[in-house]
């Protein structure tokens, strides 16, 4: 899976692009602790952007689980956006969405997401 | 009626082959796309299970994946020849914890039950059989 990476100011902007399935996970989820953990320059809010994100697996949620975790050990704010409608369904069915902000779009999770303390 | 069946080897990198069969079959029968996002996310889970807990040192069993469709509804059944198991039987997660204690294991199938409109399960032969059935809205 291909993932864009955009960094504005303070917030970093993740869009994946394609299926995040059993496959995809692990490399998915590496490349959000290396956003959210660890050493090196980080962003104060990680907002993924799900415009492209056409599918996500009880895997996928997992990496999600653990990202969500990181960016709460590092002090980085962590939302969801513009999720398609079949991925905003398994967020919601599994509770994700109540663990993890979910937003309609990037501008509605910038104006929602308190930037962290990192 | 629309049938369609493949078999292949529990193997994670088999999945692809199984996508691939659900896909031409889910444009075969005009399945719209949120349904067909539904049973390819059973069909991952529902295999991938089968992977990780069905297999014993060097025998991986051998899963069929047949497809029905019929005027009202579209039926998947995933039937293998490994250990018993019914998936059914796993507790379901706790949808309502916080961050901190929120589990992963068992929710693909809660997922799976949440989006079919039926799931069964047997044992028939020596091999287990798990029936998913969602009502065509087309």
């Amino acid at each position: 899976m291909n993932l864009r990476i955009e960094a504005t100011g303070n917030v970093t902007y993740v869009a994946p692009v394609g299926r995040l399935d059993f496959d995809a996970a692990p490399g998915f989820q590496e490349a959000l602790e290396r956003l959210l953990g660890g050493a090196g320059e980080r962003s104060a809010a990680v907002i993924i952007d799900g415009t492209a994100l056409e599918y996500v697996s009880s895997a996928g949620l997992r990496a999600f689980l653990l990202a969500a975790r990181a960016a709460q050990r590092s002090g980085i704010a962590f939302a969801l956006c513009a999720l398609q409608p079949a991925v905003r369904e398994v967020f919601e069915l599994s509770g994700f969405s109540r663990i993890i902000p979910v937003h309609t779009d990037r501008a509605s999770a910038l104006a929602q997401t308190p930037p962290g303390r990192a | 009626m629309t049938t369609r069946c493949t078999a292949v080897p529990a193997d994670a990198a088999q999945l692809t082959v199984l996508m691939r069969s659900l896909q031409e079959f889910a444009i075969a029968v005009a399945l719209d796309a949120s349904q067909a996002r539904s049973f390819e996310l059973a069909l991952e889970e529902i295999f991938m299970n089968i992977v990780m807990h069905g297999s014993r040192p060097g025998i991986a069993p051998r899963v069929e994946v047949s497809l029905h469709r019929d005027a009202e509804s579209v039926t998947m059944i995933v039937e293998d020849d490994g250990p018993q198991f019914d998936p059914l039987s796993l507790p379901p997660p706790d949808v309502t914890a916080s961050l901190a204690d929120r589990k992963v294991g068992g929710l693909g199938v809660f997922l799976v039950r949440k989006m079919m409109d039926s799931v069964s399960y047997a044992r028939i032969a020596g091999r287990n059989q798990l029936r998913m059935s969602k009502r065509f809205d087309g």
